[in-house]
Formats: structure tokens, C-alpha cells, sequence
């Protein structure tokens, strides 16, 4: 597949990624991925798909730090993960947002944890909460928003500590046809402005292909790569694109590669 | 068990109350009306029963007899100090026991080998009833001051500790991913996730804490005291004024609708941390 990506301009790379884990219940090892390359340039949306269970959340979460692969690598910029902590912000599936805390304070909660103080962090938080659409609702409690300005302040709060990568876990999967439609609308505008390197995980076709740069697939378990499928639709895209008759064509090969893996994992013993 | 369950309920009982706005309010004047009747008719069917003679009001008094005994234990001046006899040593026991349950609970739920270590401990303590180890307590510190905040303590600590306990439980996994992946020290994760997530159920810890701390605190009134509702009752009772005794208890009564109230009153303010 065309994957044109020089050394030099690289982001994120995973290198023969593996990873499996006991399931303490059924004293079974499950692999999750094995043998998972991925090279992400600098400044793209790079968004991935799969059958469910194939592992693209383990993946999420080996860059996030939050589990630790078997086998193989992941750098970003060329250094490991744990130099390059303060580089790496994840929106999660579920807003999870504190609660206890109000939107400005869930959104400074990165910038906290990094000792930047009370006062510089709210002058921070401020323009980012502002480019989410969320100026006004500083002091609002979680409980007071609908679930799309939930998320906005799960990405206010990633995007405030600037991150180099910006991990997203199907940030809108919770939310109803109509407000995802809207939301990844808004992403698009959002990410127009800042063009930070974005992994993108979903399930939704439609949605890798309208957000992503590039669309990964992944096999169903043991995840790896099947197909890198770069998106050749003009940016700024706005949601009409989806009507292209090219959007079509992309959802038709991803549909099909999809069915091809499920198939082959139906008959037993692939992979 | 019993907190969560409890938590279980009032969350609930709080989703009710917040659904249908109106209807909800309407049905709240209704409840209190009928609440009203429903006590009153009693005080009146009792007061009757001893007017007629049906029933001795030596032994039973009556709420006639109950109102006097107020006005008599008003006029001496000394009911004040009675109350605040009780008062003092319920709400010194309660603030020992809350400091101690509260850090215990807290630290058995953040770290998981003094979780290990304390949770049996704490399981154990809190299904034994404190009020049998009085003549252990007894013999250790004798029938004083200390020994009424000990019992006080001890009837309340271990409802306080295993509730906080329960709620850092309680707390749901994903706001611990949001402490690590902005990579929180554990001193903050325990500040910013720890700490308010629990914060509901140290609450109802609390209040539930309060109620048996009160009766630990007549009780051992009953046994060791000069003064107190408890003392109160006890001389009441051996005097056979039945009237002035069923007055301490409505004190009692009236202490624990009053701190139960008031605790429930803050707890309602933190509801919004328990939905996610």
C-alpha cells in the first residue's frame, strides 16, 4: 500500500507490536495484537478500524502508556514512550470527566499534573475552551452538559497540554447519530486549527474515512495491519463529502476488507 | 453490605426526586401532610386512652404528661446543660471516630497492601457489637468521661471507615486512566480522584456513624454518667416519672432527626459526584 512516510518526518512508530495477557478468570492468554507496524507522519490524522475485539483500544492504550506491549517497539519523534510523556494526551471513550471538578478545572487537570500553576493554567485552558465551542460553560459542572459538550471538554482537556500526538479512543461512539455527525464536524474545524498528529480509533466507517488522512485496518485477533488506505479528499472537508461518490468507494473497500477478515475468522483458525 | 446497598438506595431515591419536577413536589406536600396526620392521630388516640383511665398514665404517661415534664425540666434551668452533656461527649466521640475512620478507610482503599492488611480487621471489628466489650472497658478505664468517648467512638469507627473504604471502591476505573495518562503522582491521584470520588459515601458514612454514636452515648449514660439525657432517663425511670423519661427519649429523637437532617441536607450537595 502507499505509505510514503521518510524517517525524518516521523511521528509515531510501531514496530512489530505485540501484546497478550492473562484473563485471570479463565486462566487463558489472549493476544491482542502481534506483529502490529504503523509509522504516522507528523501533522496527519491517521484514523483505524476493525473488527470488534481486534485490538485497536489495546493499541491505544500500549501508546498511552496505560499497558506495556510483549514484543516490539513504539517510539514517538524517536524516542521512547517514557521520554516522551508529556507529549502523548488521550481522549477517552467516555468523557470521563471529574465530575468533583468544574469544565475549566477538567480541562487544566493535564496541565496541573504537570506543575503549572492555578492561574497559568486557567489563562491556558481559557482559548482552548474557547476553540471547543465551550465559552460561557468555565464553571459549569460535567453533570449540568449534554454528552457532546462532554466531549468537547475530554478534547479541551487533551489539547490543552499541547500534546506532539493526540490519541482518541471512539470519542463520539456514545453519542446519537445526529450530535457524532456534528461532532466530527467540529473535530475537523478544531484539528484545521491546531494540525496536531491525531490516531483515531473507531468503528464507524464513515467516520474513519471523513476524519482520517490515512485509514488503517486492522485483522481481527491478533491485531495487526492489513491495509493502509490513504483518503484523497480535499481539505477543508465539510460534512457533504460524505455524498462524494469517492467517500463511497473507500467505505465500499474498507466494508469489504472487514468482511474478508470476519470471514476468515469465522472459518476458524487465521491470522 | 450494608453502604453500598444504602448508597444504592439514595441514588435512587435522589433519580426520583429529580425526574418528574412537579409531580415530584406535589407528591413531597403530600407525603408531609399525611406524615403529620399520621403522628398527630397517634398523640391523640394516646392522650385519650389515658384521659378515659383506659390505660394507666403511671405507666405510660401521656402526651399531656410528656409536655409537662418539658416545662418542668425547662423551668430548672438545667436542661440545657443535660443536652449538652450528652452533646459533648456524642460529638467528641463522632469527631475522634470520623479523623480516624475516614484516614483508615481512605488509606485501606488507595493502597492495596494496608488494604489487605486492615480489610479483615475492619470486617471483623465492624460485625462485633461494640456495646459487649463495655466490661472489658470497664475494667480498662473506668466509669468516667473516657470511657462514654470510647464507646461513643468505637459505636461509630468502624461505619466510618468501612464506608470510606467502600467509596474509594466505588470509585469507577476510568478516572484513575485520566490520572495516568496526565501522569498524576500518587500524592495527586489520591488528591484530585481519590479523595472526592469517596467523598459521597464518607458522607453516608458519616450520618450513619452519627446515629450509632448517639446510642452509644446514652447507653453508656445509662452506666456511667451524673449527667445526660441517658442519666436523665435512668433516674426517670427508677423514679417510675415515666413522663419525664418518655421526654429525654423524645430529645433523644429529636438529636438524631436534627444531625441525620442535616447531614442528609449536605449529602444532597454532592449528589452531582456520584453520577458519572
Amino acid at each position: 500500500m502507499t505509505s510514503a512516510t521518510t524517517t525524518a518526518s516521523a511521528d509515531l512508530v510501531a514496530t512489530d507490536v505485540g501484546l497478550r495477557y492473562q484473563v485471570a478468570s479463565r486462566k487463558a492468554e489472549v493476544e491482542a495484537l502481534r506483529g502490529l507496524s504503523l509509522t504516522i507522519r507528523s501533522g496527519t490524522f491517521v484514523t483505524m478500524v476493525g473488527p470488534s475485539g481486534c485490538g485497536k483500544t489495546t493499541f491505544l492504550k500500549a501508546v498511552a502508556e496505560l499497558v506495556s506491549p510483549t514484543a516490539g517497539s513504539i517510539t514517538l519523534g524517536g524516542r521512547s514512550l517514557q521520554e516522551t510523556r508529556d507529549q502523548r494526551a488521550m481522549v477517552f471513550q467516555d468523557a470521563s470527566l471529574f465530575p468533583w471538578f468544574t469544565v475549566e478545572k477538567n480541562a487544566a487537570y493535564g496541565l496541573r499534573m504537570r506543575g503549572v500553576n492555578a492561574r497559568e493554567a486557567r489563562a491556558r485552558v481559557r482559548p482552548v475552551i474557547e476553540m471547543v465551542g465551550l465559552a460561557g460553560f468555565e464553571k459549569a459542572y460535567p453533570h449540568e452538559l449534554s454528552g457532546g459538550m462532554q466531549q468537547r471538554v475530554n478534547l479541551a482537556r487533551a489539547l490543552s497540554v499541547e500534546p506532539r500526538l493526540l490519541l482518541m479512543d471512539e470519542p463520539f461512539a456514545a453519542l446519537d447519530a445526529q450530535t457524532r455527525e456534528y461532532m466530527q464536524a467540529e473535530l475537523m474545524r478544531i484539528w484545521n486549527q491546531s494540525r496536531v498528529t491525531v490516531l483515531f480509533i473507531t468503528h464507524q466507517i464513515d467516520e474513519a474515512v471523513y476524519l482520517g488522512d490515512r485509514v488503517v485496518v486492522l485483522s481481527s485477533r491478533p491485531g495487526r495491519v492489513v491495509a493502509d488506505i490513504p483518503i484523497e479528499l480535499d481539505r477543508p472537508r465539510d460534512l457533504r463529502v460524505k455524498r462524494d461518490k469517492r467517500f463511497s468507494e473507500y467505505e465500499e473497500q474498507i466494508w469489504s476488507l472487514l468482511e474478508i477478515r470476519q470471514a476468515e475468522a469465522g472459518s476458524g483458525g487465521s491470522a | 453490605m450494608t453502604a453500598a446497598g444504602q448508597a444504592l438506595d439514595e441514588r435512587a431515591a435522589a433519580q426520583e426526586d429529580g425526574d418528574d419536577g412537579r409531580l415530584g413536589s406535589g407528591r413531597s406536600w403530600e407525603r408531609l401532610v399525611w406524615g403529620v396526620i399520621g403522628i398527630v392521630s397517634v398523640l391523640v388516640v394516646w392522650d385519650l386512652l389515658t384521659r378515659t383511665g383506659l390505660v394507666s398514665d403511671v405507666l405510660i404517661s401521656s402526651p399531656g404528661g410528656v409536655v409537662r415534664a418539658a416545662r418542668i425540666e425547662y423551668e430548672s434551668g438545667i436542661l440545657w446543660s443535660e443536652i449538652w452533656a450528652t452533646a459533648s461527649v456524642w460529638l467528641t466521640g463522632l469527631a475522634l471516630a470520623a479523623a480516624v475512620g475516614i484516614v483508615v478507610g481512605l488509606v485501606s482503599g488507595a493502597s492495596r497492601i494496608v488494604g489487605h492488611v486492615a480489610e479483615p480487621w475492619l470486617r471483623l471489628l465492624y460485625s462485633i457489637p461494640e456495646l459487649a466489650l463495655i466490661p472489658i472497658l470497664i475494667v480498662w478505664l473506668g466509669l468516667g468521661y473516657t470511657f462514654r468517648v470510647v464507646i461513643v467512638f468505637l459505636s461509630s469507627v468502624f461505619y466510618i471507615a468501612i464506608n470510606a473504604l467502600a467509596g474509594v471502591r466505588a470509585v469507577e476505573n476510568k478516572y484513575f486512566e485520566v490520572a495516568a495518562v496526565y501522569h498524576a503522582s500518587p500524592i495527586s491521584t489520591f488528591r484530585t480522584v481519590i479523595i472526592p470520588g469517596a467523598f459521597p459515601y464518607i458522607l453516608t458514612g458519616l450520618r450513619q456513624g452519627a446515629s450509632r454514636a448517639l446510642v452509644g452515648a446514652v447507653i453508656a449514660e445509662f452506666l456511667a454518667a451524673n449527667n445526660g439525657i441517658g442519666f436523665m432517663i435512668t433516674i426517670a425511670g427508677s423514679t417510675l416519672n415515666t413522663s419525664r423519661a418518655m421526654f429525654g427519649v423524645a430529645l433523644l429523637g429529636a438529636l438524631g432527626i436534627i444531625s441525620g437532617e442535616l447531614l442528609r441536607r449536605i449529602e444532597s450537595r454532592f449528589d452531582g459526584w456520584r453520577v458519572s
